[in-house]
């Protein structure tokens, strides 16, 4: 047996399949390789096996239990079969169609602890950050350790959780940690080596222009790039949105818009320089990052044919951007109540109300800290020409501290709370940005799933009470519910393997699978022979 | 065997690449003198139960291996060194905080991984044993993305594995369960096609399988018309025989070496 295998090692190596930019770009069908599932961040499936007729169906393929998981919140992505899911500081290779484990990668030493939302693929690697902003390079067949880059620094605030993006061989990355003060930034590195290509801070340098919206507090103001963004291969353009500034509820100390926080930045692929920028919430005072997809969308808005791109925001507006030019074009109310602001002016800035602002005593305001929607993975479909994003109707209190700000510390200048609230999926129409329909959850507002959209005209998703769920993309019927019977996470997706079509999501411990039913095949059983 | 074998499968797939959570911060860890007035405390208390080489005895477990299955970090062992452990024959002791760590920085050397430690041997010299062709290692093993896949990435062996246990896995390949999860293996499948590689991943329905180009295969059971497992492992069984004890040595101060955050390490606290 050995002189067998070592005969084969002796034979050429090379010639299998590798991940190739035209095959990202492509967008997601057999496979899912980025997080969104395309450049786009449409979170789109061309498959079409599952259909609205036949979801009622639908059953558990398999269940992966995910060891020491809390709270995954990683989206799998799939190559020729196999699933790549990550959890903090550790990655799982699955068998698409089994669910075994077939490898798993894990550094135990990672100097802090926290979440990660997903992998990358490119090339044979496949690519994760620690919570302490290693860029990791593995083999993807067997897990083996390629190479590391360390791209930040722990000790200055920064953390790691987002998938990266990888497209033309850069890996893109950004940074976490901005409720505790640190200096966010998107960075590019070469997928190859792992070696700095660019760096663009999300908050300018004191002197740089847009440093005059700060005060003293700008060498922590945060504006944190902790979730992953689009890229348009034309305009060879990234969108990446940022966070709020730093300390979050107390703006008296940073007197000014605070740029370039709860923005979003569409950044040159090649050198990182920032094209233009649109900052949504100038002068947060209520954690509402910008942390939500931006969704790349030609479509006819305001009687115009347009490169948009389109955003839900956490601050309860939806807006439709000019991707080419960062030319403001609409927004439209996302959730029903707003109290901050009553509306948004010509140039797309908030028409603020009086007294909003978190106060002592605690102020309630709409929407609440967690937003009128976050970081769930959206989803646009073309064939119906709507866009499905998960909203949240809830209000709540915002306190603000006089305590001296401390980075670093776990501070952020006061505190939110939030009360009863409702999750609604809402389908809007990008052309109109109305609400076309809506699929109301019971629930406590804990849910943080996304959407995947198929050809097959579903919705694939899940509800706040720990339901996964198949909605009818036309109507938002409901077709098919599965009771996974925890909290639902994350963001889900959609692959095939040999001709067979399969949804996935992360429960809060474990990965799930489904696919159409089918009777158990009488096959007969090999001939295993063991040999000394 | 075969049943406790696969019953036992998850365990080196967990284990490959480390979950050793024995990092330590004190600065005694790898401290020679640490080590070396922790080994006198030990054989003086500590032998009589657990072995001199901490190998286990007829009243105290074995160090070395437990630690694949169970790492403590080094305060954990401080803590268990002070004061025992309950309803067992570990009695607590009344050593000085830096005897303690000597005895911590002793234990870490048999325990904890290689790369914490100082290994005797020229990692230079390793480097040349591990890439030639007399040991061969690298036709099976990859370090950094270079070498085979048949066999355990060992990139970071010496940051995740005690040296003993290094040892152990060369000179005895075939003693414990190393194997696991490498098995040779030939697969015929329904539709002609043969495949060769190692198994690393089987149950009754499904297989997971590298082959020697380090290309994973997945292979559903309903598929397969005969499979051939070798019983033992893939690696040769006598590398204690075609080494030289000194390229041994040298083998050994090589992969100990092998850490993927080589030079991250904090200091002492």
């Amino acid at each position: 047996m050995m002189r067998m295998l070592l005969l084969f090692f002796a034979l050429s190596l090379g010639g299998f399949a590798q991940v190739r930019h035209e095959d990202v770009a492509k967008g997601a069908a057999e496979d899912w390789l980025t997080y969104a599932g395309s450049y786009s961040g449409w979170r789109y499936s061309p498959l079409k096996q599952i259909t609205s007729d036949n979801a009622k169906n639908i059953v558990a393929k398999w269940v992966y239990h995910v060891p020491e998981a809390q709270g995954l919140k990683s989206s799998p992505i799939v190559y020729q079969g196999v699933l790549y899911i990550t959890d903090a500081n550790s990655v799982f290779a699955i068998d698409g169609r089994s669910g075994r484990l077939v490898w798993r990668y894990a550094e135990a030493r990672a100097d802090k602890g926290g979440v990660n939302r997903g992998a990358a693929i490119w090339a044979d690697k496949v690519y994760f950050t620690t919570t302490d902003n290693y860029l990791i390079a593995l083999d993807r067949h067997t897990g083996a350790f390629l190479f590391s880059k360390k791209f930040a620094d722990v000790d200055k605030g920064t953390t790691s959780t987002s998938a990266p993006l990888i497209a033309k061989g850069k890996v893109i990355v950004g940074s976490a940690g901005g409720d505790s003060g640190m200096r966010g930034f998107v960075m590019a590195l070469s997928a190859d080596t792992g070696q700095e290509l660019w760096k663009t801070y999300t908050v300018p340098a004191k002197g740089e222009k847009g440093s005059e919206t700060w005060g003293d507090l700008i060498d922590w103001g945060g504006g944190a790039a902790w979730l992953s963004g689009t890229y348009d291969s034309e305009l060879n353009t990234l969108y990446w949105t940022t966070g709020n500034p730093w300390p979050d509820y107390n703006g008296a100390v940073r007197k000014g818009d605070n740029l370039y926080t709860c923005s979003l930045l569409a950044l040159d692929l090649d050198s990182g320089k920032m094209k233009w920028h649109f900052q949504f919430t100038p002068h947060d005072t209520h954690d509402w990052d910008a942390q939500s997809w931006p969704m790349l969308v030609d479509t006819e808005i305001l009687g115009r044919k347009r490169k948009a791109v389109l955003h839900a925001n956490r601050n309860g507006f939806f807006y439709a951007l000019d991707r080419v030019t960062g030319e403001f074009l609409r927004a439209t109310q996302l959730i029903d109540k707003i109290t901050w602001a009553k509306g948004v002016d010509e140039k797309g800035r908030p028409i603020m109300l009086p007294d909003s602002d978190p106060t002592p005593q605690g102020n309630w305001v709409c929407p609440s800290v967690k937003g009128a929607t976050n970081w769930m993975g959206q989803s646009f479909n073309p064939g119906t020409g709507l866009l499905y994003v998960l909203t949240l109707e809830q209000c709540g209190m915002y306190y603000r501290s006089s305590q001296e700000p401390q980075p670093m510390k776990n501070f952020s200048g006061g505190g939110a709370t939030e009360e009863g609230g409702q999750v609604f999926l809402r389908a809007l129409d990008p052309k109109t940005g109305k609400r076309v329909w809506e699929y109301p959850m019971t629930g406590l507002g804990r849910m943080w799933t996304g959407t995947v959209s198929t050809a097959g005209g579903i919705i694939f998703s899940g509800d706040d009470d720990g339901h996964v769920v198949a909605l009818d993309a036309k109507s938002g019927k409901n077709l098919w519910h599965f009771n996974v019977g925890e909290m639902l996470t994350a963001s889900p997706i959609a692959y095939s393997v040999d001709g067979k079509q399969y949804l996935a999501i992360a429960s809060a411990t474990a990965v799930f699978s489904f696919g159409l039913f089918e009777p158990a095949a009488n096959v007969e059983p090999p001939v295993i022979q063991v040999k000394d | 065997m075969r049943a406790l074998a696969f019953a036992l499968f998850a365990v080196p797939l967990l284990a490959q690449h480390g979950r050793y959570l024995s990092d330590s911060h004190h600065s005694s860890i790898g401290n020679p003198q640490a080590i070396a007035a922790g080994t006198k405390l030990f054989m003086g208390s500590c032998a009589g139960c657990h072995g001199p080489d901490g190998g286990g005895g007829a009243r105290g477990p074995n160090l070395v291996r437990r630690a694949l299955w169970h790492p403590l970090s080094d305060e954990a062992i401080f803590q268990v060194i002070r004061k025992g452990v309950a309803g067992t024959d570990m009695p607590p002791t009344k050593l000085t905080d830096d005897q303690t760590w000597n005895l911590v920085a002793f234990i870490h050397a048999l325990t904890g991984p290689a790369s914490t430690n100082p290994a005797p041997g020229d990692p230079a010299a390793g480097k040349n044993v591990y890439w030639g062709t007399k040991a061969g290692c690298s036709n099976c093993h990859a370090i950094r993305g270079q070498g085979g896949s048949m066999g355990p990435d060992l990139s970071n062996v010496g940051g995740s594995r005690p040296l003993a246990v290094i040892r152990e896995a060369i000179v005895e390949p075939a003693k414990d369960l190393y194997y696991l999860g490498n098995e040779a293996a030939t697969v015929l499948l329904k539709n002609g096609k043969t495949l060769n590689g190692v198994a690393k991943n089987r149950s009754n329905y499904s297989l997971q399988l590298v082959d020697a180009k380090g290309i994973l295969h997945l292979i559903s059971m309903t598929d397969v018309k005969h499979l051939t497992l070798s019983a033992s492992t893939p690696m040769p069984l006598d590398y204690g025989a075609r080494l030289s004890k000194d390229e041994l040595r040298d083998l050994l101060a090589y992969l100990a070496a092998q850490d993927t955050r080589a030079g991250e390490r904090k200091g002492s606290k």
